[in-house]
């Protein structure tokens, strides 16, 4: 298959969201929405595995991509900007994440939406997401990264706004648009700052100017410095980092299926992308490694602790998102690149899996979401509970899952790299991280158990199945879109139809289990012939280190990659059991435990109360300033707008005498002009 | 004889629209009305077969003012912005009541009545006298086809529909016309009078050696009355009245040829000069002429209650902003070639811009064509409120065409309005007055946001009114979206088309090269990007 | 004597259209309006004749029959547009079509 191909992954999902476009317009056709949406991603996997042996058969070590042009698109002077798609193996590797889970989601959405009322446009907007999503993934250049970056912002804003008329999710559409403003005004001034010291955005272009520093052993200027930490904000904002993370857990008003799909596998991972992709790049710049790793580690333990105490299943979920989206930062911050995407491989499909079958739980609930008003529903949906069985062990770290290999490769990088450099910084780091690990293994059980396990009682959610059009404000949301699933008449917890639901799911399962198994040496092999392959400085650097890696140990007998496998493993079953003996068959030690750490338990029941110190903090003095600022406006600035709109008002007034309608007068301005300019003429020349 | 051969070998695609025309009118008076329906077709299958003339056809040897790229890039333009002109106009008689009434059997056939082949006829006509301004080497020649362009168009004024104000906006159109070409005439008169000559090569050759008043005041007097084909200020005061009273096809029409027509003449005449006039006189005039003409109509455009009217300012302002592109004149580095030397030649913005602002305002007046309210077009603000409710379709063309004409990038009116302005810029080494022009031009463009984002509220958060009804014109619905598209991809890809423009007008003036290129030496070099 | 023909040519020409304009302005009639503007067409003409006789070519007045033809379709739209307007208003007053106006 030829490479050319790639061309067509982003346009057919754009094509797709034209058709879904004219489906939301003509109310017949919005059945065909879905199967649209769902056939255009699925043909971007296909030409996914169609060219991968192009790019990753086509070279041996060297770390070069391919560039496919579509057109020219900005020649001014010495800047190109060209619509071009860079394929490369990291490039492969993140098609397949967007282009798979991508379709899966859609196939299951299509059975999970129907029935709402924007049924067509919900395919529409997934479709801009997916084109968007990929054309930040192939660009072969920063402006077009940024383009396709702003892309599925926008589709995030949309999405999780989707039930427009709740007030709740207008807010956080709001909010996740203003929080990830901050981190894109960072992003943009480092595309600023390349572009001036590099005079390119394109990515080989500055991969060449970097290794020319590497190569030369030149002092790097502190500009150059300064772009990995503007670049760094804006993966923070799209990968909801501590300070800009605030966005997603409200973002779960969403659709589930958006949840499953922007705010778990693919979107928020973006961040991850970007600095994988630029390693290069954030490689001259040792401190803002330092910074990214810190900084991941930090957002892993403190959104761990937040989703031990939440009782909303989707939150627990995207503060732990939030938490393993921290470990990828942390993986990229130890330049551990190819154990960073490995995570958020296996991530994409486990937590896909998760957020899906919290939406099935959602959905045969009517919308019920707190996992206090729920138990041992095992017997009600059973294939539900075993899926997300799957998910939760992935996520715990549970031996030779897909998240046991990809968190543990990151977890071994950070401790090699303490021990080696005997950086007590970096130990921390790798403690920590175990610790978080074992939080992760506690806190998805306690839902697991929660919700399947126990004795059988639940409580219906609010938002009764009902006619699709006597939508009120309040039950726009969730649970009433399901109206097109036979469940809209008995109001009891079901299961869910195998197509086009279920299906999606157990693929996703199968993922979770085996893809640590299966595709842990791709991976490597993938990332290690990627730009996002660590070379030069640090490879002549490692030569020597490999030698002292095999000393290197925790455990006696064992190398220290191997005991950093057995400790958290050891780590997520302790973590497994405490939360059965928890949350399962002594559900009242755990009230015990609550009250008597109540104040703990009350803070991290309200997140660290982040967004009320936020609240105090910025936004209040902010208003404040604001309240002065329109103050001043009034006064002066309102002052000099009504004067500036008012001159062009008032000259309009001042001519329109001689828009009166009559051809004489008409005739007489034409006449007189002419008059004038011969007679100004004349004069001039004499 | 091989003088006429090589003359004739330059026209065939207007000979082409003239037999298409005649062929229309035939057609109009058969009897069976299904015949007669074939007309806009018919007259589309000859513009075709004009524009693949002159891609194909013989081209001119010799004998031309402007540049063979240039005249064959108009032609083009013409061809292609005419299709979509015929395309908002193909039912466009049908709504005469008499022609109507006749068709359905309802009253006995009256030629008289029928306006359905005249119509189309007279467009030809029109779009012939287009492309024959562009070859005109005479000023004979150019004084014909000015008045091949107008003529036909004061008839289809008249007759576009059936309704008080049509004939109003005729007669207003038709009598200030007529006044403006004495004046322009009598510019061509002085001009044969200062040098003796109405063939434009030796007109060109006459004013080299010799510089007389008598020739600039006769370009003078020729720009100011042809200013009226392009709603320039002091020609201006018809546009609004003839555009709101014209039926909404007609107007588009309106706002396209003769502007169009109107700058290829001014051009022409500009190009007499021995050097494009960056200083003196006509300069003067032409800075003048630009500045009040996109003040006049961007304030006037904020006072207005219709939104043919806006459009009709807007398109008074845009005159104004094509005016500056045309001061600045051919581009500088003749020998650069590359892909920067785009910016500097204000000639190709012109062109370019024409086509931008074409699709744009066409599209709009599209929309406005496919909305009814009363049994009338659609015509006030209060008559487009609501529309994204019940044609999202519609109200999303209008959205992108009104953006464009704004200059909101990444839109088509973005990047012709980059090049306008930029071309000014770049030649401000000439005159420094270029950059006043451009400040007083883009402080227009500010002002004009304030009436387009009014139609773009109306359309979006206006309350939507119960009498609005559809119009039944699906070949207009089409013509709305191809300029809908086309606005929004050209602005992302247009590059081919700034090529174009900029290949066709390298402007063959005599002493052109040697001042130019003095002062290209000299001239700051940091706006081709560095 | 060549001189001061030209002068004379020049001079009633430029008479004959600047009357046509001041007519155009002042009469409110519709055909006296557009007989005013084929008066200026007319200056056109003289002028045109005397600057060929000027320059001793026949460009100029070949130019004239061009102009007389074009002043003659002009004269043709004319009067079929003021029989149309007639018929609506029974008038010929320029000043009743105001209605466009602002």
């Amino acid at each position: 298959m030829s490479l050319q191909l790639a061309k067509l992954i982003p346009w057919l999902p754009a094509l797709s969201a034209v058709v879904c476009g004219i489906c939301c317009i003509k109310r017949p056709l919005r059945k065909l929405a879905a199967p649209v949406c769902v056939l255009s991603i699925l043909a971007g996997f296909v030409i996914t595995l169609g060219i991968q042996s192009h790019v990753t058969g086509h070279h041996e070590g060297g770390a070069v991509g391919q560039t496919v042009t579509l057109f020219e698109w900005v020649h001014a002077g010495s800047f190109h900007v060209d619509m071009a798609y860079y394929l490369d193996p990291l490039t492969i590797v993140m098609l397949f994440v967007v282009t798979g889970i991508g379709t899966l989601v859609a196939l299951y959405a299509s059975g999970y939406m129907a029935g709402d009322r924007g049924y067509a446009r919900f395919f529409a907007y997934v479709s801009i997401f997916i084109f968007a999503m990929t054309t930040l993934v192939l660009a072969d250049n920063l402006v077009l990264l940024y383009l396709g970056w702003e892309g599925v912002g926008l589709c995030s804003y949309l999405l999780i706004g989707f039930y427009y008329q709740k007030p709740s999710a207008v807010a956080a559409a709001k909010k996740a648009f203003i929080v990830n403003r901050i981190g894109d005004l960072g992003f943009a001034l480092g595309i600023f700052l390349t572009f001036h010291h590099f005079g390119q955005v394109t990515y080989t272009d500055i991969f060449n100017a970097a290794a020319l520093y590497h190569a030369h052993g030149v002092e790097v200027p502190w500009t150059v410095q300064l772009i990995p930490y503007l670049l760094m904000l804006g993966a923070f904002g799209k990968s909801a980092q501590i300070p800009l993370y605030v966005w997603l857990p409200d973002a779960m008003e969403g659709p589930t299926p958006v949840s499953a799909l922007i705010h778990a596998a693919t979107m928020v991972t973006a961040g991850v992308y970007m600095i994988a992709r630029l390693t290069p790049l954030f490689m001259l710049s040792p401190g803002a490694l330092e910074l990214v790793a810190i900084v991941g580690c930090v957002t892993a333990l403190f959104a761990g602790t937040i989703a031990l105490c939440q009782y909303d299943i989707k939150r627990i979920y995207a503060y732990s998102t939030i938490s393993q989206l921290g470990y990828m930062f942390l993986g990229v911050g130890v330049l551990c690149t190819s154990g960073a995407v490995f995570h958020l491989f296996t991530h994409a499909f486990f937590k896909a899996l998760l957020f899906l079958t919290a939406g099935s739980v959602m959905h045969a609930l009517a919308g019920q979401l707190d996992l206090r008003k729920m138990s041992g529903l095992r017997r009600k949906m059973p294939v539900t509970c075993w899926l997300m069985f799957a998910g939760c062990l992935a996520l715990a770290g549970f031996p030779f899952t897909a998240g046991f290999y990809s968190k543990d490769e990151i977890l071994a990088a950070v401790m090699e790299k303490g021990l080696t450099e005997h950086s007590a910084l970096y130990i921390t780091l790798a403690v920590l991280g175990l610790f978080t690990a074992f939080l992760t293994a506690f806190y998805t059980f306690r839902l697991w158990f929660r919700v399947f396990m126990g004795p059988e009682k639940y409580e219906m959610g609010e938002e009764h199945h009902s006619d699709e059009d006597s939508h009120t404000t309040q039950d726009a949301a969730h649970g009433s879109t399901s109206g097109g699933i036979e469940v809209a008449h008995h109001h009891e917890p079901h299961e869910m139809p195998l197509f086009p639901m279920n299906l999606p799911l157990v693929v996703l399962a199968a993922g979770a289990l085996l893809a640590g198994v299966l595709g842990h040496r791709w991976m490597a092999h993938m990332i290690g012939s990627s730009s996002a392959a660590v070379v030069s400085q640090v490879a002549e650097h490692g030569e020597a280190a490999t030698e002292t890696t095999h000393h290197l140990t925790l455990l006696p007998g064992v190398d220290l990659h191997t005991s950093m496998m057995i400790i958290s493993s050891v780590i997520a079953v302790l973590g497994i059991v405490l939360a059965a003996y928890y949350h399962w068959l002594n559900r009242p030690a755990a009230d015990r435990l609550a009250s008597q750490f109540k104040g703990l338990v009350t803070l991290l029941a309200n997140k660290y109360y982040i967004d009320e110190i936020n609240d105090a903090v910025i936004v209040k003095p902010l208003n404040l300033l604001g309240q002065v600022f329109f103050a001043v406006d009034q006064l002066i600035v309102m002052g000099l707008v009504q004067f500036v709109g008012f001159v062009p008002r008032a000259l309009g007034l001042s001519i329109q005498p001689t828009q009166q309608g009559k051809l004489q007068g008409y005739g007489l301005g034409m006449a007189a002009g002419a008059a004038i300019i011969a007679l100004l003429v004349v004069m001039a020349m004499h | 004889m091989s003088v006429m051969a090589d003359k004739l070998a330059g026209v065939w695609p207007e000979i082409t629209l003239g037999l298409g025309a005649c062929v229309c009118m035939a057609l109009g008076l058969a009897k069976a009305s299904s015949t007669r329906k074939l007309t806009s077709w018919v007259a589309g299958l000859f513009l075709l077969l004009s524009g693949v003339l002159a891609i194909a056809g013989p081209q001119p040897t010799s004998g031309l003012i402007l540049p063979p790229q240039m005249v064959l890039y108009v032609k083009l333009a013409v061809v292609a912005v005419g299709v979509v002109l015929l395309l908002v106009a193909a039912q466009l008689p049908s709504s005469w009541r008499a022609t109507h009434r006749a068709e359905e059997g309802i009253e006995p056939f009256d030629p008289a009545n029928v306006m359905r082949g005249e119509f189309f006829a007279f467009f030809l006509f029109s779009l012939a006298g287009v492309m024959l301004t562009t070859t005109a080497n005479d000023l004979v020649w150019l004084f014909l086809s000015l008045e091949l362009v107008s003529l036909p168009t004061y008839v289809m004024v008249a007759t576009s529909q059936d309704r008080i104000r049509a004939q109003e906006s005729a007669v207003k159109y038709f009598f200030l016309g007529a006044l403006a070409v004495a004046v322009f005439l009598y510019g061509f008169t002085l001009i044969y009078g200062a040098t003796g000559f109405t063939d434009l090569s030796r007109v060109q050759s006459a004013a080299a050696t010799t510089t007389s008043p008598l020739l600039t005041l006769g370009i003078v007097l020729a720009i100011v009355g042809i200013s009226f084909k392009i709603a320039a200020v002091p020609m201006h005061f018809y546009t609004a009245d003839v555009y709101q009273g014209a039926a909404t096809p007609v107007t588009a029409f309106l706002a396209f040829v003769p502007k169009t027509a109107g700058f290829v003449a001014i051009i022409i005449l500009l190009s007499m000069l021995p050097q494009w006039p960056t200083h003196g006189p006509i300069m003067w005039l032409l800075w003048i002429m630009a500045a009040l003409t996109m003040t006049v109509g961007n304030v006037m455009g904020l006072l207005q209650t219709s939104v043919k009217r806006t459009l009709a300012y807007s398109s008074i302002a845009h005159s104004g902003y094509l005016l500056v592109g045309l001061l600045a004149g051919p581009a500088l580095l003749t020998s650069g070639g590359g892909g920067s030397g785009a910016i500097g030649n204000g000639i190709a913005a012109v062109l370019f811009y024409l086509v931008a602002y074409a699709l744009s305002t066409i599209g709009a007046f599209a929309v406005l064509g496919c909305v009814q309210v009363d049994g009338h077009e659609a015509d006030s603000f209060d008559d487009i409120s609501g529309l994204s409710t019940k044609h999202p379709g519609l109200a999303a063309v209008m959205l992108v065409c009104v953006l464009s004409l704004v200059g909101l990038p990444p839109l088509l009116g973005f990047i012709g309005k980059i090049y306008l302005f930029g071309s000014a810029m770049a030649h401000r080494g000439e005159n420094p007055a270029f950059v006043w022009l451009v400040v007083v031009a883009v402080l227009n463009s500010a002002v004009s946001a304030v009436y387009y984002l009014r139609i773009i509220g109306a359309c979006y958060f206006g309350k939507p009114s119960g009498r609005t009804e559809p119009q039944h014109c699906p070949s207009r619905r089409i013509a709305a979206l191809v300029c809908g598209i086309a606005v929004v991809v050209m602005g992302v890809a247009g590059n081919r088309l700034v090529t174009l423009a900029r290949e066709s007008s390298q402007l063959a003036q005599p002493s052109q090269q040697t001042p130019a290129k003095v002062v290209s030496d000299e001239l700051p070099t940091d706006i081709h990007g560095g | 004597m060549n001189d001061i023909a030209l002068a004379h040519y020049l001079f009633t020409g430029a008479v004959l259209f600047a009357l046509g304009m001041v007519g155009f302005v002042t009469r409110r009639n519709m055909i006296l309006m557009f007989l005013c503007t084929e008066m200026m067409f007319q200056g056109v003409v003289v002028s045109l004749v005397g600057f060929s006789r000027l320059h001793g070519n026949d460009t100029g007045q070949t130019f004239v029959i061009f102009v007389l033809t074009i002043a003659a379709a002009e004269a043709a739209l004319a009067l079929g547009l003021v029989v149309l307007l007639y018929r609506r208003k029974r008038t010929l007053d320029a000043g009743a079509w105001a209605e466009l106006n602002g």
